[in-house]
């Protein structure tokens, strides 16, 4: 019987739209908001931002290294490293992308097999492995333009019931991560990538959405949950990713919109004054599920038993 | 003397519970945030494992087959209360933080499976030096768990200061993401060097 | 009220999930997860014996362990109803849904010795719930149990036709996944104050 049969993992079509292609779109889009970072805050954004790249590229050779493999550069270090590095804060310690991008390529990428394996999105994985780990570092934020650190929208919303006006957080004049803080931006960069076709609106729009409506419900200001704290960063850069959200059409809009439930719940009712992070990476874990109990019947099709 | 250490041994080594077999893995996560705990649940574990060992190797002859599993509960049960109120009478402090896990020691795997797949079918001086090995190797590992967790999630090791003090503590191993972690690292490890060890 | 059994309902669910934040009944998790069919019918036998344990278990504490002083016999009294309870759910499945009893078949046998179901019978007491606030209590941590356990065999099942390095390929990668979904589960800490 020497007959095998080959079973790879997707994609089994490649096209123009291959690996490169998109991290490349990607660090495009992201030029926007790490020129506004740097704008708002300096040098310190730039520092961040540089050791971020770095060490990912540095963590990435060294894993491959050890591996034994010998694949090209294929730019998603460097969209690993940026995009942790935008969801720092510029006062963020050296250490910290350091250790950081270990986290995200060594430990939420490649040790589950590399690119188009990981369960989970290495850069929020990284994130959320930060803040629980160095609360202290991790919260320390700075104020646009003259160093002196200062709570975030949401943090002042939590702890000291105070609004930020809309036009700062349009613009970005406030305190936050290195990328979250200019929506202006991030919708530049995002609306490249649509135009781009490399993300798809199914999960960022009903993510949004949702966070807008559930704010409306409880009697919040839409606009402002909206804007404040990374969820467009999010919303449009990080739940977007191929490999960690669902294939099916359906399949995207529930985790979107449950992105958004958890979002709010935790911004609202939590212990945390951002819930972004988590609640993607807990819908992360989802995907699987949701691929497996949304695939679309062919018309026509009866199932004859209950299979699960 | 060899009746006794061989198996007691292979139970530190070739058939670790934690890192081999994969038994009685909820104590070891949920209280090897320090040392020193590792220490207390796994004497108390070794101590209920060797009397249960003890009791059922001596009468295995006696207990009719059908009802074997409600009796080695029993026995386990017995020797754990014992622990139980002991622990709560003179170690207050310990009993506090190992809490739901002393009595949990009654569905430990680890006792109930080396009942089932040694005492049962082994002499009394087997039967105690497996129990004492397997207690062993189980506390070694909690006692490693504990310390790599407790060294780089607080900087101490048995509550003394180890690192230096501009060490900043991960404190994401002190909680439950650090202890699955922690094992997935030893396992990991355990397989590079061979497999058994 | 009904907020109070939701919150008791949300705590035991997701804020304190009994597997990935406190440790309990890891045995089963790596042990079952390995299958979607598995766990799923792992999740069902779990949540159904949990609940009556904890209701029987609760009231042999209130109604003879304490009148009658025998607290100390707490330990011995909870697992023996427990092997018994899931004895004679196995001879009354057995004998009255033979296709019940083959679906869930394996696992119960396996259930006596799940810590979960011992624990939340100690909790029902040293945290002093009512009968109802039990009942509640034991449905959220036994979903839980069932949420972390279905979405693990989801992310198992995927990952089993991926490059993952050899030195970590089984338990170790699954330990390494059980600590991201824990660090996932860990964003819901103090949601409602709980």
């Amino acid at each position: 019987m020497g007959e095998r049969f080959y079973v790879s993992a997707p994609p089994h079509i490649k096209s123009k739209y291959d690996a490169r292609y998109i991290m490349h779109q990607v660090i495009i889009a992201l030029i926007p908001p790490t020129i506004a970072g740097i704008v708002f805050f300096g040098g310190r954004a730039v520092l961040v931002l540089l050791i971020s790249v770095l060490s990912s590229i540095f963590w990435e050779r060294i894993i491959l290294r050890i591996k034994g493999e010998k694949r090209p550069l294929d730019g998603s270090e460097i969209v690993t490293g940026l995009l942790l590095g935008l969801n720092l804060s510029p006062l963020a310690p050296w250490w910290i992308p350091v250790i950081g991008t270990f986290v995200a390529i060594v430990l939420a990428k490649e040790l589950f097999g590399g690119l188009g394996f990981n369960i989970f999105n290495p850069a929020l994985i990284a994130r959320a492995f930060l803040l629980v780990s160095w609360p202290m570092e991790m919260t320390t934020w700075m104020s646009p333009f003259n160093g002196i650190t200062q709570a975030t929208p949401l943090t002042l919303l939590k702890l000291q019931h105070s609004y930020t006006p809309y036009i700062n957080l349009f613009l970005g004049n406030r305190g936050g991560c290195i990328g979250e803080t200019s929506v202006l931006a991030l919708l530049i960069g995002a609306g490249y990538l649509f135009y781009r076709g490399v993300i798809d609106w199914k999960i960022p729009i009903p993510y949004v959405l949702t966070v807008g409506v559930l704010a409306l419900i409880f009697k919040q200001d839409p606009l402002f949950h909206i804007m404040a704290g990374g969820l467009i960063l999010g919303a449009f850069f990080m739940a977007t990713d191929y490999t960690t959200t669902p294939i099916t059409k359906l399949g995207r809009i529930i985790f979107g919109v449950s992105c958004g439930v958890i979002t709010i719940l935790i911004r609202l009712f939590g212990g945390y004054p951002e819930g972004v992070s988590f609640s993607i990476l807990f819908m992360n874990a989802m995907t699987p599920l949701l691929d497996r109990w949304t695939i679309p019947k062919p018309f026509g099709y009866r199932t004859l038993g209950r299979n699960v | 003397m060899k009746r006794l250490l061989r198996p007691l041994i292979n139970g530190i080594l070739k058939e670790n519970p934690i890192l081999i077999l994969m038994i009685g893995l909820c104590p070891a996560l949920a209280v090897s945030s320090a040392a020193m705990n590792g220490i207390y649940m796994g004497l108390a574990a070794t101590f209920v494992l060797v009397g249960s060992n003890l009791i059922i190797s001596l009468i295995r002859k006696i207990v009719p087959d059908q009802i074997r599993i409600p009796i080695f509960i029993t026995v386990i049960a017995t020797f754990v209360t014992i622990v139980d109120m002991v622990m709560h009478a003179y170690a207050p402090d310990m009993y506090k933080i190992l809490g739901i896990f002393i009595p949990l020691i009654v569905v430990n795997c680890i006792i109930l499976g080396r009942a089932e797949a040694f005492a049962y079918h082994n002499g009394v001086i087997e039967s105690i030096g497996d129990g004492i090995g397997m207690g062993l190797g189980f506390t070694f590992i909690l006692v490693v768990l504990g310390g790599i967790r407790e060294l780089l999630g607080n900087g101490t090791l048995f509550g003394l200061q180890v690192m230096p003090p501009s060490y900043k503590p991960v404190l994401l191993m002190i909680l439950p993401p650090g202890a699955f972690l922690t094992i997935g690292f030893l396992q990991a490890i355990q397989r590079y060097r061979g497999g058994k060890s | 009220m009904l907020s109070h059994f939701l919150l008791l309902f949300i705590g035991a669910l997701l804020v304190n999930n009994i597997l990935l934040i406190r440790f309990i009944a890891l045995c089963s998790f790596f042990g079952v997860s390995n299958s979607m069919s598995t766990s799923i019918g792992m999740g069902m036998a779990v949540t159904f014996v949990m609940v009556l344990a904890s209701s029987v278990s609760w009231i042999l504490w209130h109604f003879v362990l304490v009148p009658l002083h025998l607290e100390f016999l707490q330990i011995s009294a909870f697992i023996l109803t427990i092997a018994a309870l899931v004895q004679f759910v196995e001879l009354f499945l057995k004998k009255n849904s033979p296709s019940l009893y083959r679906a869930m078949g394996i696992y119960l046998p396996l259930i006596t010795t799940n810590c979960a179901i011992l624990a939340v019978a100690f909790i029902n007491v040293s945290s002093n719930f009512s009968f109802i606030e039990s009942i509640v209590y034991s449905i959220g941590v036994s979903g839980g149990y069932t949420l972390a356990i279905v979405m693990f065999a989801g992310i198992r099942e995927r990952m089993a036709s991926a490059p993952i390095p050899k030195v970590f390929q089984g338990y170790p990668i699954a330990f390494i996944t059980a600590s991201l979904m824990s660090l996932a589960f860990l964003g819901f800490k103090g949601l409602f104050g709980l």
